[in-house]
């Protein structure tokens, strides 16, 4: 990808642009990783301690079934996986970012590969389910319309699509795909 | 909204009460998970390095402009508003990005008109899949990513339709 952007910029004799461009993205993973930083030590720490306290384990032997079904080589992700798309579908993608990372951990089995339960995670988020898309509300809001929650209830069915989309072709293209 | 906001921070305080409640050392389990999640950031930074340059330099070169170009005819054809094209291109890639587009149609054509809805309807339901999996994919060191990236695009395409079509019958 990055080499097409390059023989764009090349094409167009605008080498400076390239370069730029280049820097900027690295500069944008530095402010994202810090971004994350600060929930992702503060979910972390939660997470051990409602693990030790035995509550992990709960959420995950009552997922565990229902999960089974889209991911069954991954009854050790249950609990964060459940907690990441929980807090996707409430809105806090500050809090599903960790859960999502601990999740991947645990369905890791080092080897550089993913696996059909990564695959299916990752699809599920990108199918964004979520209750309130707030910052979508924000911007309507912001741009003075007069019902910013109207995209609420399409936006939710367009999600649900999405959803079972993801489902479909995890199952169609993880067949083919080795 | 308010009762979501005062949830959590009470969810965090019931789980900190549970955990005193079953003798558990607050303090230190709290310390050893922050301690696991630092070098798990450090570990996802030259990932997100490597794949935001791409996509930066993709966008910044100009060849998503070239995408759009390439589907206005298609899309046009197929009954799609040439305005949400630009938006369904660079969602994926970047959510900044789509959202300062999106604040921009809707100040163009009004927040309530057809096209506003159906872009805040799709920028909504849809995700930034290629940061998703750089992130996620990053962090255990998975560079076989299969078919995760088809099929999240897949999913992502059928909910714009879907949201799309929605949007004209609602």
């Amino acid at each position: 990808m990055t080499a097409a952007g390059i023989i764009a910029f090349a094409v167009k004799g605008d080498g400076a642009g390239a370069l730029a461009a280049m820097t900027r993205g690295c500069e944008n993973a530095i402010t994202i990783t810090f971004e994350l930083a600060g929930p992702y030590l503060l979910w972390s720490g939660l997470m051990r301690t409602a693990d030790e306290a035995g509550l992990v384990d709960k959420l995950a032997r009552a997922m565990r079934k229902p999960l089974s079904r889209l991911m069954p080589d991954a009854p050790q992700a249950a609990a964060p996986v459940t907690l990441n798309l929980a807090a996707n579908f409430f809105g806090l993608g500050n809090a599903a970012t960790p859960f999502g990372l601990e999740a991947m951990r645990k369905l890791d089995r080092c080897d550089g590969r993913a696996s059909d339960s990564m695959a299916m995670f990752i699809a599920l988020n990108s199918s964004a389910i979520e209750l309130l898309p707030t910052s979508v509300i924000a911007i309507r809001t912001a741009c003075g319309s007069a019902a910013p929650y109207s995209i609420v209830v399409p936006t939710f069915l367009a999600s649900a699509a999405a959803a079972a989309a993801a489902v479909v072709s995890c199952r169609l293209l993880g067949r083919i795909v080795k | 909204m308010r009762a979501a906001e005062i949830a959590i921070p009470c969810g965090a305080a019931l789980l900190l009460l549970y955990a005193l409640v079953k003798k558990v050392n607050v303090y230190k389990a709290f310390v050893d998970g922050a301690k696991d999640a630092l070098p798990q950031l450090v570990s996802i930074l030259p990932y997100l390095a490597a794949m935001l340059t791409a996509i930066e330099t993709v966008r910044a070169s100009g060849l998503t402009d070239l995408l759009v170009r390439v589907l206005r005819a298609p899309a046009e054809r197929a009954g799609l508003e040439p305005e949400l094209i630009p938006l369904i291109v660079l969602r994926p890639f970047s959510g900044s990005g789509s959202l300062a587009l999106l604040r921009e149609i809707l100040t163009q054509h009004g927040a309530d008109s057809g096209i506003g809805r159906a872009a805040s309807v799709l920028v909504g339901s849809t995700e930034t899949v290629f940061y998703t999996v750089a992130l996620y994919f990053g962090s255990v060191g998975v560079t076989k990513t299969r078919h995760a990236i088809p099929a999240s695009l897949i999913a992502g395409a059928v909910g714009a339709a879907v949201g799309i079509l929605l949007v004209r019958i609602m």
